[in-house]
């Protein structure tokens, strides 16, 4: 399986926003809630990964309960791709 | 026996071009058969022997649709598979139940399932009707191909033209040479149609359009009635179990709600129930309930009781929210650059499920996909937007001539 850079997956992130009208900040320790990225725009982004792998991935993780962050959900999706 | 009012009227498929009466015969097909045709002429043979011998049993199907299984199960029925010249005999013998004739399903909840009728509970229109030329592109066999087939054999000046799956894209150029006057389609067809040929399609001298088998919306009614402004539009709800039930033809979508728990003489009686159709007719298929539940979700708008989709598929739960695919996919019809969509659900982490979508453009269109989002954005709640969307370039169209939706 091909896998995505952590920047590719920041841009998808980006564009999920910017679909939004909203803009990804440059700080990613910045808080999901802060930016308003939503539980809905973590499974888009989660699909739009699917779609780039051309792979189901299983996002039943137990870290999953944990992201806050930008960061976490960047290292989230790396941790998925190594599984 | 005599036969039918409409005998004398021409019929049209790609190896016959003659009556109903001028039809080959078919002496040596078994009474009681399964007809498995490879295409209109053999199925048009097969109702002319059905019509004509009287105490028959038939059913016919497009070969392609019926599984070797299936077939089996035929002959385990009673029923002698015939495909072409090959004919292979019931393995449970009996006599011949005169008359009846047998449906499949369209298969839209799993394996067609077969339904009992008659050609008397089959024809559902009567009365003098101005003399037309029919296109019936409809898959053989279907419940609707036989609402063509039925009108033809009872009523005098109802010629028909078959169009065969393999002239589905060329069926506007074949209905000019043939002179149609009247044609009968689903939604997804007229849809094609006039976005693969409306040139050709503008030029038919359409009297009489029929739009039937699927939910239809505002937009393609309005879209037929911009280019054949003179034409009666209807549209006619019917199934293989109901029969044709509802016929609408002010060029609005849906129905009327008086219509609902009425009560008229010889006709069937609707209602809904937790938000589903409910049908009450003697034309529906032998054995059912007196009120078949449809399975389809209605929606009551402005008076209108509209039909928005299957109950089993429509709808789509979005992390306990609901959402309903075929409200999703009215609201991408309404923009101006859409002209098929298909909404459905995909699995996805957290929620469950997203609401994804594709869709075809039509020629020239400004939209992307990220303006459908917004546009829809602007018109439904954020779980109902379609996350994921994809531009095919064509619009899929099944046998059944029904979308995927």
């Amino acid at each position: 399986m091909s896998t995505l850079s952590r920047d590719q997956v920041r841009t998808m992130m980006g564009e999920v926003l910017a679909t939004q009208g909203k803009e990804l900040p440059a700080d990613d320790s910045t808080r999901l809630d802060a930016i308003g990225f939503r539980s809905l725009d973590f499974s888009e982004l989660a699909l739009r990964v699917e779609d780039e792998l051309d792979t189901e991935l299983n996002f039943d993780a137990p870290e999953l309960r944990s992201i806050e962050t930008v960061s976490d959900v960047l290292d989230f999706v790396d941790q998925l791709q190594q599984a | 026996m005599s036969q039918p009012a409409g005998a004398g009227n021409r019929i049209v498929t790609s190896r016959y071009d003659g009556t109903w009466a001028g039809l080959p015969g078919w002496p040596e097909l078994p009474s009681a058969a399964a007809v498995l045709v490879a295409d209109n002429t053999d199925a048009v043979r097969a109702v002319w022997q059905h019509v004509t011998d009287g105490d028959r049993e038939t059913l016919i199907a497009t070969a392609t649709r019926v599984e070797d299984e299936q077939a089996e199960g035929f002959r385990a029925d009673g029923l002698a598979v015939v495909r072409g010249d090959v004919v292979q005999p019931a393995t449970a013998q009996r006599a011949a139940d005169g008359g009846r004739v047998w449906l499949l399903t369209s298969g839209s909840t799993g394996r067609p399932k077969q339904v009992a009728h008659t050609l008397d509970s089959l024809t559902t229109v009567a009365g003098d009707q101005p003399a037309r030329t029919w296109l019936c592109p409809y898959a053989t066999g279907a419940y609707a191909w036989w609402q063509v087939v039925t009108l033809s054999l009872s009523l005098p000046g109802q010629d028909v033209v078959f169009v065969e799956p393999s002239q589905l894209d060329e069926w506007p150029q074949l209905a000019l040479e043939h002179g149609v006057t009247a044609a009968s389609g689903t939604p997804t067809f007229w849809r094609q149609a006039l976005w693969r040929a409306g040139d050709v399609v503008a030029q038919l001298k359409l009297e009489q359009i029929t739009l039937g088998g699927e939910p239809v919306d505002q937009a393609i009614l309005d879209r037929l009635r911009e280019v054949f402004p003179d034409a009666r539009i209807s549209w006619i709800y019917a199934s293989s179990e109901a029969g044709a039930a509802i016929a609408v033809h002010d060029g609005r979508a849906g129905f009327p709600q008086a219509w609902l728990d009425r009560e008229t003489a010889g006709r069937p009686r609707l209602s809904v129930a937790d938000g589903e159709l409910v049908i009450a007719s003697q034309k529906a298929a032998e054995g059912m309930a007196p009120a078949i539940r449809t399975g389809d979700r209605v929606e009551i708008v402005d008076g209108r009781v509209l039909i928005t989709g299957r109950i089993a598929s429509d709808e789509i739960n979005v992390g306990g929210s609901k959402a309903s695919a075929s409200s999703v996919r009215r609201v991408l019809l309404d923009h101006p650059d859409v002209v098929w969509a298909a909404v459905r659900g995909r699995k996805a982490p957290l929620v469950g499920n997203m609401v994804v979508a594709d869709v075809v453009l039509r020629d020239g269109a400004e939209a992307d996909t990220a303006r459908l989002q917004a546009f829809c954005a602007e018109r439904l709640p954020d779980y109902s937007v379609p996350r994921r969307m994809r531009v095919l370039p064509e619009i899929p169209i099944k046998e059944t001539l029904k979308s995927d939706v």
